[in-house]
């Protein structure tokens, strides 16, 4: 069981140790021992996770463990279950990819170690988090997580990214004020923190959860919202992940998004599991990023920020899934149970299957686009379609892990991603089924509409990079005959993950409901029997597939080509930019203004009351402007020195320069005058202050003794 | 050795009046100076830890005042608590100030007011009545204003003077509460949990006024609205150890006050729930919002941090007019955060003055590339202070949050949480950019970035020690909270 202390702590330690061998040194043999020492790290980690979830399925005992007594003040609290074990399992694969793409990737970049340090810092915070057995735990790496990755921001050290990298700080730091502010409320309200005993405390109460607790809820999921990129704390999300390092972005979108999903899961499932109007609040959310990620990824002109738009969409997706479960969970009869296999039993496996599959194959999918953005970065210097334009032609290991990765996440049969979507679409049409509920049915056209975004704007990623020529035909030569853009471990990174997008996608119900089996334990869904091919489950990709075309031919052909010759342009107006004129403004302009003016106002209140007291009631005269210069005996002192100068120079034959003693004694004799009389005044201030103590005193002895 | 209490209190200051009264030119060599003051240094610490460890419940009585009022010393774990604190700060200040002092004059001067000054911090932890505590009260303002006017300049004299007129006229309004105190109760020994019967004594509203005085008299010191004015003048116009002292310890002597008066005369039982209470609460949540806004539009370093220091002790005076246990525990415990973090912080600034020259925030961007172990400690203290995990700043957070939310006064508790986490959210926006910008972004001036480096072993290993006890208390707080929980259970 301590595997999992080691998993959380041994990043850490690596990471002290390679400041402390590396904190000086960056020559090239330095920097290459560093990159190819960090894949062994990460092959460690993943060991050490594996070994974890080897034992949990041969079946050995893993109760929860706590690190120390009383660590950070509460003491941190680790449990394994089968959720977390997947998720472990997928963080430590996912930062050995990257790992071993980072190789190349950042093979002529000057600061790697310090990059790998803080990456190795990420994954053991991002470790404690998905381990984590109670809130406490959870904040205490959240915030960890927060400042380490915000190394991965503000790594260019770009003006672009400078700015990118702020706006991720402030986010993240306000979003982790908010959490603490939930965990305050419900610690106070319930005393514990722990997920089990919070769980309990929520079944019994039902779906009549007190307002406190809807308060607590909702600062939490401010916190966890910002990190996830749900609309509207998502401003952080496409600069940030077009600024950090492409090995950095893969993990920004596979991993800690999922972090933040994770948080919105356990807030759900241990705070309010039973209420459907939170569900519904999670379910509008997850609509409004859903849609908005799409349409702004459809509008991008930029590879990898469609790719951000496009996680953040997923995000969206996922969030659907939360709402689904919530709304689901609240149409169980009170005190049902989990017993027998009704219809809202198996829609709710389904809604819960759906999210956990979708975490895992976001997770996948982006992995492999952005690993594969920034191969296509290396060699075009650049992220703008109309750049990268053509590149990808005569590549066929570009052209499939691609085309897996884009129509997996299009949701294309016999790819990851239609299974985990016909799970979420099953649940919507299964819930609107059951409640009967049919305004219902536009959250099912959103959601098949943003399934059509989805595969609107991969393909036109995909045609920009396979299928179109560059307009640039010189360049376009130079593309063609690019072929060696990738080594070999970058492509055995990208070929693994693909590998599995494939596994998880073509044989459903052995490895993804396998998955979602094991787990299930998490959210207590349990997934029955799902025909994934069926022509009802197929119809709902066509439907997505044939609105995606259409919104293609639409927006990118028609509105985005329009003009000849300027290729690829951005369509989302400039004005639209909800993080600078809103949040920058207000937050960080606005409020502090009203605050600082206010506070100048307190602050100097009693400054000014002496001020004023000193004009009344103490006649206290400013020194007047023109003082006459000196007196008598500083002017007669002066021109007499003048003249023993003048004298000296004469008798020494040196050229004579005034000295201006008279003046210069003239200052001394007034700022001798200025301070004995700031001295003076300020003994009888101190005489009347004791005067005012005595005065006091003698009422208050008077009193006491005539009454 | 029943004396041993006596020795810390007294050794000091007499070797700060023999520094003070041996001629300028025993000292002709700096380094004599320098090495008899660091023996001193040294010396006082060891006698204050060996008081500290000495056996608790001693009493010592100094002389007698008429009417049977005693000026007396005794020990218990709150003094301990406050005196084991200034002797940690005092040490690592006083190491740092013989490197930074170089380029002042004077220099034996500030030595021998700031031994001092240590004298008397320690009489004011041990006093054990009121009437004691106060004459060391005093006494510490009049031994910290020649280290404030210390460079003498007219900006320096004037911030002086006006921390001398704040500083009485605080006292004054806590002499005018400690008459009343005797009038009810005579000259009694601090007791825990109060020795003050409110229900004897008929006149409640005179003792709740008279206690409302004291605090916010005591108050002046630990910089409470509205007289906290003198804190952001005189610490820019000090020496930065001075400064760093001033924010990290002389002004817990105005915390330290507050928690006599409260806990050891009146009792918690006394005040709770009544309109002392309220108001002191309304206050403190005041000046942490003001005290925190005011420094995000700050630009002066040492005049930020000086906001930053009113905003952060009144987290410790909000904790402490909860009157529970909890927020008692995180109220203590920020104190010893506050002041490790903000003697480091104010170090820091110093590094840069005495190497730079210049004062304000943007003057230090992009030099964290010439002087990276004084910017990481920086970033280290300053996470701290805004409460990141693993650093310390969470966990007195955590206690007052949840003190302030348990003390159930209506909408007070929730505004307090709420007020903390704000002034957290404003504590980041104004510490972190200097050390974002000082890291990441390009210097304005690369041409004078040349001449610049980290400053010598003196100064920098005080703020390496510092930012070290800011992650290891952050990581395993918890015999320090079993030891504050045992004071503070026996005062509710």
């Amino acid at each position: 069981m301590n595997t999992i202390i080691f998993a959380v702590i041994f990043p850490f330690i690596m990471a002290f140790l390679v400041w402390l061998l590396f904190r000086n040194r960056r020559s090239d043999s330095d920097r290459m021992t560093v990159a190819a020492g960090m894949p062994v790290i990460g092959a460690v980690e993943l060991a050490a996770v594996g070994n974890l979830l080897w034992c949990d399925l041969s079946g050995a005992e893993l109760c929860g463990v706590s690190l120390g007594y009383g660590v950070g003040g509460l003491g941190l609290h680790f449990a394994y279950t089968g959720f977390r074990g997947v998720f472990g399992l997928l963080t430590a694969a996912a930062w050995l990819v990257t790992f071993l793409y980072a190789v190349q990737f950042m093979k002529n970049d000057m600061r790697v170690i310090r990059y790998d340090i803080f990456n190795l810092m990420t994954l053991g915070a991002t470790m404690g988090i998905f381990y984590a057995a109670d809130f406490f735990t959870f904040f205490f790496f959240f915030e960890i997580m927060s400042f380490t990755s915000f190394m991965w921001v503000a790594h260019r050290q770009t003006c672009a990214s400078q700015y990118a990298s702020g706006t991720y700080l402030g986010i993240a730091i306000a979003g982790g004020m908010a959490i603490l502010m939930g965990l305050f409320i419900v610690y106070y309200k319930l005393g514990t923190l722990e997920f089990s005993e919070l769980s309990a405390i929520a079944a019994n109460q039902g779906g009549l959860a007190p307002v406190w607790l809807y308060a607590a809820a909702g600062c939490m999921l401010v916190g966890f919202g910002a990190k996830a990129g749900a609309f509207p704390v998502h401003v952080w999300l496409p600069a940030s992940y077009t600024e950090a390092p492409a090995p950095a972005t893969a993990l920004l979108s596979a991993i800690l998004s999922k972090t933040g999903v994770f948080g919105i899961l356990l807030v759900t499932l241990t705070l309010l599991p039973f209420s459907e109007s939170w569900g519904m609040f999670i379910l509008l959310v997850g609509v409004v990023t859903m849609a908005l990620g799409g349409i702004k990824g459809l509008m991008s002109s930029n590879l990898k920020t469609t790719l951000a738009y496009s996680s953040m969409s997923q995000i969206g997706f996922m969030l659907v899934g939360v709402g689904m479960m919530g709304l689901l969970a609240g149409l169980f009869e009170p005190g049902a149970g989990s017993g027998e296999p009704s219809g809202i039993w198996s829609a709710y496996g389904m809604a819960a299957s759906g999210t956990l599959l979708h975490m895992l194959n976001h997770s996948l999918i982006k992995l492999v686009l952005f690993m594969l953005a920034g191969l296509v970065f290396l060699r075009t210097g650049g992220y703008e379609l109309n750049r990268v334009r053509g590149y990808g032609h005569g590549k066929p290991f570009l052209l499939v892990t691609f085309l897996v990765a884009a129509a997996g996440v299009g949701g294309v049969p016999l790819l990851n991603g239609y299974v985990s979507k016909t799970l979420l679409h099953e649940s919507i049409t299964e819930y609107i089924m059951l409640a009967g509920d049919d305004a219902f049915r536009i959250i099912e056209y959103l959601f098949l509409f943003s399934g059509g975004l989805t595969v609107a704007y991969m393909a036109k990623l995909f045609i920009a990079l396979f299928v179109e020529e560059n307009e640039d035909a010189a360049l376009q030569e130079r593309y063609d005959a690019d072929k060696n853009y990738a080594s070999l471990w970058s492509k055995l990174a990208i070929g693994l993950c693909a590998l599995l997008i494939l596994a998880l996608g073509a044989l459903p119900n052995i490895t993804a409901d396998g998955i979602a089996a094991y787990a299930g334990d998490f959210t207590d869904g349990e997934l029955l029997a799902v025909n994934y091919f069926s022509l009802k489950n197929l119809s709902g990709a066509l439907i997505s597939a044939v609105s995606g075309a259409a919104l293609y031919l639409l927006i990118v052909r028609l509105w985005m080509l329009r003009k000849r010759g300027e290729g690829y342009r951005e369509l989302f107006p400039a004005w639209l930019d909800m993080e600078r004129y809103v949040y920058r403004a207000v937050f960080y302009r606005f409020i502090p203004f009203l605050l600082g003016i206010i506070s100048r106002v307190l602050d100097s209140l009693v400054d000014t009351l002496v001020v004023i007291l000193r004009k009344t009631v103490y006649r206290d005269r400013q020194l007047p402007y023109e003082l006459p210069e000196g007196n008598c005996a500083t002017h007669f002192l002066g021109r007499c020195m003048e003249a023993a100068e003048r004298l000296r120079c004469a008798v020494k034959k040196k050229e004579y320069r005034p000295q201006n003693y008279e003046h210069r004694l003239a200052l001394m004799n007034m700022d001798m005058f200025e301070n004995v009389r700031i001295i003076g005044r300020s003994l009888s201030f101190g005489l009347f202050m004791f005067c005012v103590g005595l005065g006091l005193t003698l009422l208050y002895l008077l009193a006491a003794n005539g009454g | 050795m029943s004396n041993m209490i006596l020795l810390p209190v007294v050794f000091p200051i007499m070797l700060g009046f023999l520094l003070l009264l041996v001629t300028e030119r025993v000292f002709s060599n700096r380094k004599i100076l320098i090495y008899m003051t660091g023996v001193s240094f040294i010396l006082c610490a060891l006698l204050s830890c060996l008081a500290i460890s000495g056996a608790a419940g001693e009493r010592l009585v100094l002389f007698r005042l008429p009417d049977n009022i005693f000026v007396c010393l005794a020990m218990d774990g709150l003094g301990r608590l406050f005196a084991g604190l200034v002797t940690l700060i005092f040490v690592l200040v006083g190491f740092y100030s013989l490197s930074y002092m170089r380029h002042e004059r004077n220099e034996k001067r500030f030595y021998g007011f700031y031994l001092i000054t240590f004298g008397v911090l320690m009489g004011l932890c041990f006093a054990g009545n009121m009437v004691t505590l106060y004459m060391f009260y005093e006494l510490m303002t009049l031994a910290t204003v020649p280290l404030v006017l210390h460079e003498g300049t007219k900006e320096a004299v004037m911030a002086g003077l006006k921390y001398l007129f704040y500083s009485f006229g605080g006292a004054y309004m806590a002499l005018f509460g400690i008459y009343v105190l005797y009038r009810f109760a005579g000259a009694s020994d601090f007791k825990a949990g109060g020795f003050l019967d409110a229900s004897q004594s008929g006149d409640t509203g005179l003792l709740l006024v008279s206690a409302f005085l004291m605090i916010l008299g005591f108050g002046v010191k630990a910089g409470c609205f509205p007289l906290h004015a003198w804190l952001p003048t005189a610490h820019p116009a000090a020496p930065a150890p001075e400064s760093a002292f001033l924010s990290g310890i002389i002004v817990k002597g105005g915390v330290l006050a507050i928690v006599r008066t409260v806990f050891y005369c009146f009792g918690a039982e006394t005040l709770r729930g009544t309109w002392v209470q309220t108001a002191w609460a309304v206050l403190a949540i005041i000046t942490v919002l003001m005290g925190s806004s005011l420094a995000f539009k700050e630009k002066v370093l040492k005049k930020r941090l000086a906001y930053s220091t009113v905003s952060n002790l009144s987290y410790i005076l909000l904790g402490l007019s909860m009157m529970n246990t909890t927020a008692f525990v995180g109220s203590m415990l920020h104190v010893v955060f506050h002041a490790v973090i903000k003697s480091a912080l104010f170090m820091f600034a110093g590094a840069l003055i005495f190497n730079t020259g210049r004062t304000r925030v943007n003057d230090y961007i992009g030099l964290a590339g010439r002087m990276p172990v004084l910017f990481g400690c920086y970033t280290i203290v300053s996470l701290g202070l805004i409460g990141i995990p693993p650093m310390s700043g969470l966990v007195s957070k955590w206690y007052l949050a949840a003190g302030c939310l348990e003390s159930g006064i209506s909408v007070i508790s929730w505004l307090g949480a709420a007020a903390l986490l704000l002034s957290a959210l404003l504590t980041a926006a104004y510490l972190l950019p200097v050390s974002v910008k000082g890291f990441l972004y390009a210097p304005v001036d690369s041409s004078l970035i040349e001449q610049y480096r980290e400053p010598g072993p003196l100064m920098l290993v005080p703020i390496m020690i510092l930012a070290a006890i800011t992650i290891l208390i952050g990581i395993y707080p918890v015999w320090l909270i079993d030891f504050i929980r045992g004071v503070g259970a026996a005062l509710m």
